[in-house]
């Protein structure tokens, strides 16, 4: 049973099928920012807030905090202390793509969501973060944002009211660690992009020191939805504990890979068949159900699991940022690790010892067992290896690269057996 | 990242490497510097906008030796260390000379198996250098890429921190190339969805003309 319920029929909302949505007055005359009217007009924020918390919605960048509950974490308002929202736009989790999709087809919707949130949270500015190598997107987004301040829906006195609020791009320059928060802010202020130790949570201390708060892009364009259709109908889209529509990043062996919207809930082998199938008939191997940091399920354990934190972490897996690969049955999983591996090695930020060392390590050892050299026991070794890395350094990098580690040799154990040699040594931990 | 740590490329700030531009080189216009002062008024501190003045750098001088970034240093007001700091830190600041054209070829997770390393092993035959190398010509630098967000148009390229190419094949590659010796600009490419393909017939981007081959944007006007 899939609880996305009647997903057959389902419209799509973050991205509706309309000709040049991206233009501000298409946008509007499908309704646009009249959802930010109505918030600015009669809502109070902290109505605004508890909308939010109402509708269940929780993160889409990858944690699925729940994002209500996030935005009650920023302290009372003071006078003179500005107070911000960070959008994460790095998307640079490997297999996701959906946030550069959202920005190229439904910007405006990104736009309403961040006035929303600011209003929301009495913020007096947004820093929307895009990765570096998103530059043509850039400046799409700057030339919607020019029409967008012209047509005074940002800036001072939006739409004549006497709330003001800024949106201000910045251009991140590849690295993969500025998607974590602290680190993020970190880059913002122009330092290296080293995460920060928390507590203090950005909400205390932010950017600059002032109450922060930080969204995925995909999260904030869904506040507009929230506010427009009631926070209720949201939270009667999909699975209930993990509602409301999800934007799918399908990749790898399947017929026709892209971006799909489509409820939270949805069983993964009905994405499979929406998705095309998979190419050349193959059977299904592997699948990564969240982008390179969440476990690796195998085609046997995908039954009846469907797209939700809770079917999903049932499965030994997690939702992660939604960004799904599908691998077929030729598919060497030695070799697929040894490159995820080697992409935690070069975005390690360094800081941390057990990360820096360690990621290091992971990708040598795998790449010695690719290459045929490797024996029996340094998969142990690898498996002891992800055991000293988890939870021991100051941002969730080190754990990302540990996980997929330890669960592909835990499900394909017998893939990397096949190529290593035979030790008669144990290793020693 | 963790790299730069242990085999630092670019001179460190104590010693005296020999410069790539001359004194009289090492100005920024008037034009440039009224950008410089848009991008300060941003942020809280100048700080802030030292990822966007090393992006202006680039794009004037083509990549960051350090007497550029001590350029750039000296325009903020910063110490030269933390805009070193910064320039080492991210893959899209070039530390070193460049070709022409920077070829970014995605081989990560999806693209690795949906003909990432095919394609370059295409391109590594065709322009006659190995990865991480640019051509004697000068005028392409081919480099293995990380995750370019761009998964389901596997395999997939960046052109010079730019244009992105989707669904690579032989034929396409062959065109891009010819395009670029001709000295064509690289179209912004609008990516289908599936579902738009099928409720609507397909749904592009018109507005390619609105990307200019590798630009730094111009700023939204500001409230103040
Ligand atoms: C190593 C690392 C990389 C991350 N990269 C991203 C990213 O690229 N985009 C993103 O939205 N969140 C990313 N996150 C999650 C953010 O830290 C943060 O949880 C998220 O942006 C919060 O937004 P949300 O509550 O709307 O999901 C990353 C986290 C870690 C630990
Ligand atoms: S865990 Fe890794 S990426 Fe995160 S702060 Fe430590 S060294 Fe940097
Ligand atoms: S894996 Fe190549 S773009 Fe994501």
């Amino acid at each position: 049973m899939t609880k996305a319920g009647d997903w057959q029929s389902y419209r799509r909302v973050l991205l509706p099928p309309v000709k040049d949505l991206h233009h501000l007055d298409v946008y509007r005359a499908q309704g646009g920012y009249e959802a930010l009217r109505t918030v600015l007009n009669d809502w109070k924020p902290e109505e605004v807030t508890a909308e939010v918390k109402r509708s269940g919605l929780r993160g889409r960048g990858g944690a699925g905090f729940p994002t209500g509950l996030k935005w009650s974490f920023m302290p009372p308002v003071k006078p003179d202390v500005p107070r911000y929202l960070c959008c994460n736009a790095d998307e640079s989790e490997p297999g996701t793509f959906k946030d550069r999709q959202l920005m190229e087809y439904n910007p405006h919707l990104l736009f309403e969501g961040i006035l929303i949130a600011g209003y929301a949270m009495s913020l007096k500015a947004c820093y929307l973060y895009v990765r570096g190598e998103f530059s043509s997107w850039i400046t799409l987004l700057q030339n919607e944002l020019s029409k967008v301040y012209d047509a005074k829906l940002a800036g001072s006195n939006i739409l004549g009211t006497d709330y003001s609020m800024d949106i201000i791009m910045h251009k991140g320059a590849g690295a993969y660690i500025c998607g974590e928060e602290t680190s993020l802010m970190e880059s913002l202020e122009g330092k290296r992009a080293y995460p920060r130790i928390k507590p203090p949570f950005p909400a205390q201390s932010g950017i600059w020191g002032y109450p922060t708060t930080i969204n995925n892009v995909e999260t904030l364009a869904c506040a507009p939805i929230i506010i427009d259709r009631g926070g209720d109908w949201f939270a009667g889209v999909g699975a209930k504990k993990h509602p409301g529509p999800v934007l799918y990043g399908i990749s790898g062996h399947v017929n026709r890979p892209g971006v799909y919207e489509y409820p939270t809930g949805m069983l993964i082998t009905d994405l499979l068949e929406i998705a095309g199938g998979m190419r050349d008939n193959k059977k299904l191997k592997a699948l990564v159900p969240g982008g390179a940091s969440v476990p690796v399920l195998r085609a046997d354990m995908i039954d009846g699991v469907t797209m939700d934190v809770e079917s999903l972490h049932e499965a030994g897996s997690m939702m992660g940022t939604a960004g799904m690969l599908f691998l077929d049955e030729d598919t060497d999983m030695v070799a697929f690790l040894r490159r995820v591996a080697r992409f935690y090695h070069h975005e390690s930020c360094g800081q941390c010892t057990p990360c820096r060392e360690g990621t290091g390590w992971m990708e040598n050892l795998i790449t010695r067992i690719d290459d045929g050299e490797g024996n029996l026991r340094d998969l142990d070794l690898l498996l002891d290896l992800c055991d000293q890395m988890e939870g021991r350094t100051v941002c969730a990098l080190a754990d990302a690269a540990a996980w997929p580690v330890r669960n592909t040799i835990k499900r394909f154990r017998g893939d990397f057996e096949r190529r290593c040699r035979p030790s008669a040594w144990a290793v020693n931990t | 990242m963790a790299d730069f740590i242990r085999n630092p490329v670019v001179a460190l700030p104590d010693s005296n490497p020999e410069a790539h531009f001359s004194e009289e080189e090492l100005v920024f216009t008037p034009e440039e510097k009224a950008k410089i002062v848009d991008y300060v008024a941003q942020y809280p501190t100048p700080d802030g906008a030292v990822m966007w003045v090393l992006w202006l750098a680039q794009e004037k001088f083509g990549f960051l030796p350090p007497e550029v970034m001590r350029l750039v240093a000296t325009e903020l007001s910063l110490p030269y260390a933390q805009v070193y700091g910064v320039a080492t830190f991210y893959t899209q600041f070039f530390k070193e000379k460049k070709g022409t054209f920077v070829l970014d070829v995605c081989t990560c997770f999806s693209c690795q198996f949906c003909g990432g390393y095919d394609t370059l092993a295409y391109l590594e035959e065709k322009l006659g250098v190995k990865r991480g190398h640019t051509t004697p010509c000068g005028r392409y630098t081919l480099q293995e890429a990380e995750c370019l967000g761009a998964c389901g148009s596997a395999p997939m390229m960046q052109v010079s921190n730019g244009p992105y190419a989707y669904n690579l094949t032989p034929e396409k590659i062959d065109a891009l190339l010819a395009a670029m010796e001709a000295g064509k600009p690289l179209p912004f490419v609008s990516v289908t969805l599936p579902q738009d393909e099928d409720e609507m017939g397909g749904n592009r981007r018109t507005d390619a003309e609105a990307v200019e081959h590798y630009v730094v944007p111009p700023q939204a006007k500001r409230t103040q």
